[in-house]
């Protein structure tokens, strides 16, 4: 039995009014429970592939299918019940009195009844632990929980994807460490997760598939191990793996991509290296 | 472009010349805020250093910055106690404008600040509050566009560029006043890997061609891992550590205490390290790393 | 977008100094203020849109414009034709309300001043875009320090219109942010739904532009803005024979129109 995709492009082009072309011929499945980056320098169409996944952007040529729903005459916030999208800036999806209302504000727009709103709210406060906080102005908390609110906000109309606009850019480790956190919460829980990043470190440790556009266009598209290893292709793109990547195939790797530092260090350790005993004395 | 006679940078560096930038002691506390930004900040820049400034957000990383050019405290009615000293000139008694004919800071979103109808004019407004002639003002811009790699562009709108090439832009703004000092608030972090390439390039020239000191905070540490001589750590607004990037990031409890990853290389080195193998050091490159790891394969 | 969408044609427009430019603005400001009797706007509004014509500006910005203050025309309009003291009467509508100042009949004064005003305000609605669409901020700024306008105003006033793109493309994001929260701007819904929708939109907005102004704030100042030094302009700007002709038409206009209204013409 086939499952169904959740989201199914097919012969997708997308023309900007000013005449300019951002997606050529685009093909493309997403099936429920991927966790999917999209990578590529800016320009490159990743951004604009992706707003097509909840109607905010429309096809020129062909189609875009969420759920198996044509998404050229549905409604953006017909959509968002179905995939949800947090934007790089939190401050631009809130506009409520306090942490509580700004929850509780989807629900209520699409009719749901009083104590159903009031269950989903309190369970969403703990999930995202900002129930200590449910009175507060969304403006006067810091940057890491008006993050996590604006995804408490999306969570709130139960879609079953959710779309993250770079949620790491510009944020220092923990910050980017903290949402990154909460993404895989939500994927452990069944959610399909899709990305937008420049962050090829947040790509190798957590997405499960890498997609790199360039000019409109798929150029890659498969797991980390298996794009990471195209290193000739990725320089051409001015794309970078992360650095233990790069090492580990400086250092002769064939077989196998590293995707991050602990395996790094396990394979130094097991197959690499003599065992740390056998060395005598400190080397340069 | 001429490097500013006044402070030549000779290359062996024996004698002890006096410090560019200087920082005594300096507090500050924001108007109506109980905690202070920045705390007992002290240190010496001289000239031709490349300095990278990192810690968590919020560490008062900005703060700092604008102390550079007196905009802290001169543009923001806050407490500041200490002194800072940029070129001879104390930065609380001097007028901004002289100080940034010194100092050139390049806020973060360099977006925001680009407002004028031409790259040729944006380049330009800094030399024109200036009140230099006519013919020096093209000349510099025409010097700033040329060096970040911008020339042929003089009539685009700023807003029609791309991310790095705004902030290529915003640095030529302030290159064209010829200041000694460059501080550079997290350039990169709002641009794509091309972008940042680009921008971080132009930095490093400006330091090895120009002889400009730089003071750039970021939150790549493989880029200060490659280009800075030397390594700041600011945490909620104390300076807890000045040192070489080596240093800096072979200290597991500080990066710990600071928030910061380290590049993944010295994660790498400190993991080899908890299990048994002893480095002497700990690379914090690629290159320093494969030589190190080879180089222990091979006894 | 900072000359809103002139680059591509050229208007003759350009030609002419700043300056002169803002004298005629000014003059014809004036005029439209001495006079108070429609004949005398229509004719002031001709002349305008002929100006507009030679411009080489398109027509639709002007109904566009006028679509824009159709809601305040009609009530200036409706206000007038009610409450002008005129001594013509043409209809009694109710019984006189002394209190309001309603006097119980339309006038034919009001019908006239209710027009009058309305034309005055659709001359100086056109008048503004015809001297912001035609002049570069740069030149505009240069005419205003020229005219000894003080820099730092004439900065401001510059500066808020080209500041205003960026403000556009952020309260579009914000927009789209909002419609993935649930809000419909479309709906054919609930008033207050749709003014909940517009106001959600202002707070982001504002707060963006607050934190912005503050970093711009920095960015100026680390860019000598408002060094007490004689400021250069890149720029150069010079009169030039038509700016003169220009000048002179403008004046007689002026001259013109005092004469006529010390005369007693142009009003009741």
């Amino acid at each position: 039995m086939a499952r169904e995709n959740i989201i199914l492009c097919e012969n997708l082009d997308f023309i900007y009014p000013n005449g300019v072309q951002a997606l050529h011929n685009i093909t493309l499945a997403i099936e429920p429970g991927e966790y999917v980056a999209f990578v590529g320098q800016n320009g490159s169409g990743k951004t604009t592939l992706v707003k097509h996944f909840n109607g905010l952007l429309k096809p020129t040529h062909g189609t875009v299918r969420v759920f198996g729903e044509d998404t050229q005459e549905k409604k953006v916030s017909y959509l968002s019940r179905k995939v949800g999208y947090v934007f790089q800036n939190p401050d631009d999806m809130l506009f409520c009195n306090s942490v509580e209302e700004e929850i509780a504000y989807g629900p209520r727009m699409i009719g749901l009844g009083l104590e159903e709103i009031g269950a989903k709210v309190e369970r969403i406060l703990r999930e995202l632990e900002l129930d200590n906080q449910r009175e507060i102005h969304p403006f006067a908390l810091s940057l890491g929980d008006r993050q996590r609110l604006a995804v408490a906000c999306v969570l709130s109309l139960d879609p079953e994807m959710f779309v993250f606009d770079e949620p790491t850019t510009g944020q220092d480790y923990f910050g980017g460490k903290s949402i990154m956190m909460l993404i895989d919460q939500l994927h452990a829980k069944g959610k399909t997760i899709v990305i937008i990043t420049h962050d090829m470190p947040l790509v190798a440790e957590h997405a499960r598939r890498v997609v790199v556009m360039n000019r409109g266009q798929i150029a890659l598209d498969g797991s980390p191990e298996q794009v990471f290893r195209q290193t000739a292709q990725l320089r051409q793109l001015s794309l970078r793996a992360p650095q233990v990547t790069l090492l580990a195939q400086n250092l002769g790797l064939k077989d196998r991509t590293i995707l991050e530092a602990a395996s790094m260090i396990r394979w130094l350790a097991e197959d690499y290296l003599p065992a740390p005993g056998v060395m005598q004395g400190e080397q340069a | 472009m001429q490097p500013v006679s006044s402070f030549s940078t000779s290359p062996c560096g024996k004698e002890k010349m006096s410090p560019l930038v200087e920082f005594k002691d300096v507090t500050f506390s924001y108007p109506r805020t109980e905690q202070s930004a920045i705390r007992n900040i002290s240190f010496e820049i001289s000239p031709g250093e490349f300095v990278a400034l990192i810690g968590p957000s919020g560490a008062g990383k900005s703060t700092l910055c604008y102390s550079f050019n007196g905009s802290v405290p001169q543009l923001f009615n806050g407490n500041m106690a200490g002194s800072v000293t940029v070129a001879g000139r104390d930065t609380c008694q001097e007028e901004i404008p002289i100080l940034a004919q010194h100092v050139g800071l390049v806020v973060q979103n360099a977006r925001t600040q680009l407002f004028n109808v031409s790259v040729l004019q944006e380049v330009g407004f800094g030399c024109e509050n200036l009140g230099m002639p006519r013919e020096r003002i093209r000349e510099r811009v025409q010097q700033a566009l040329s060096f970040v790699g911008l020339s042929g562009l003089e009539e685009r709108e700023p807003t029609a560029l791309s991310g790095g090439q705004q902030q290529r832009l915003a640095i030529a703004c302030v290159l064209a006043m010829d200041p000694e000092v460059l501080v550079l608030d997290e350039p990169t972090s709002e641009l794509d890997p091309i972008g940042s390439e680009q921008v971080m390039g132009v930095i490093a020239r400006m330091n090895r061609e120009l002889g400009k000191t730089i003071f750039l905070v970021t939150h790549d540490m493989e880029f200060v891992a490659k280009y800075a001589s030397r390594v700041l750590v600011l945490c909620e607004g104390l300076l807890i550590e000045d040192g070489s990037s080596e240093k800096v990031f072979s200290n597991s409890a500080l990066l710990e205490r600071a928030r910061i990853r380290p590049p993944q290389v010295c994660e790498v080195a400190q993991g080899l390290r908890q299990k048994g193998y002893s480095l002497n050091r700990i690379p914090i490159n690629m290159d320093m790393a494969i030589e190190m790891f080879m180089g222990l394969r091979h006894g | 977008m900072m000359n809103y969408g002139l680059k591509s044609q050229h208007s003759p427009l350009q030609e002419l100094d700043g300056r002169s430019k803002l004298i005629s603005l000014a003059v014809i400001f004036s005029l439209v203020l001495i006079f108070s009797h429609p004949l005398y706007m229509a004719v002031l509004l001709t002349l305008v849109l002929l100006v507009w014509w030679i411009a080489r500006l398109p027509f639709k910005l002007i109904k566009d414009l006028i679509q824009f203050i159709l809601m305040i025309g009609i009530i200036i309009l409706v206000v007038q034709i009610f409450f002008y003291p005129g001594t013509t009467n043409l209809l009694r509508i109710s019984k006189p309300v002394p209190a309001i100042g309603f006097s119980g009949y339309i006038t034919l004064e009001g019908i006239l001043f209710g027009v009058a005003m309305v034309l005055r305000l659709v001359v100086i609605m056109v008048v503004a875009p015809l001297m912001v669409m035609t002049t570069p901020l740069p030149e505009l700024m240069l005419a205003l320090v020229k005219l000894k306008v003080p820099y730092r105003f004439a900065f401001i006033m510059t500066t808020a219109l080209s500041l205003l793109p960026s403000i556009q493309n952020h309260a579009a994001i914000i927009q789209q942010a909002q419609l993935c929260r649930g809000i419909t701007y479309d709906a054919a819904g609930k008033f207050l739904t749709k003014l909940r929708a517009s106001a959600a939109l202002m707070v982001p907005l504002i707060l963006g532009a607050f934190r912005d102004s503050q970093t711009l704030d920095v960015a100026m100042s680390s860019r000598a803005f408002g060094a007490p030094v004689k400021r250069t302009f890149l720029l150069e700007s010079h009169f030039r024979p038509v700016d003169y002709l220009l000048l002179a038409f403008t004046l007689l206009l002026l001259v013109g129109g005092i004469y006529l209204r010390v005369l007693g013409y142009g009003t009741y």
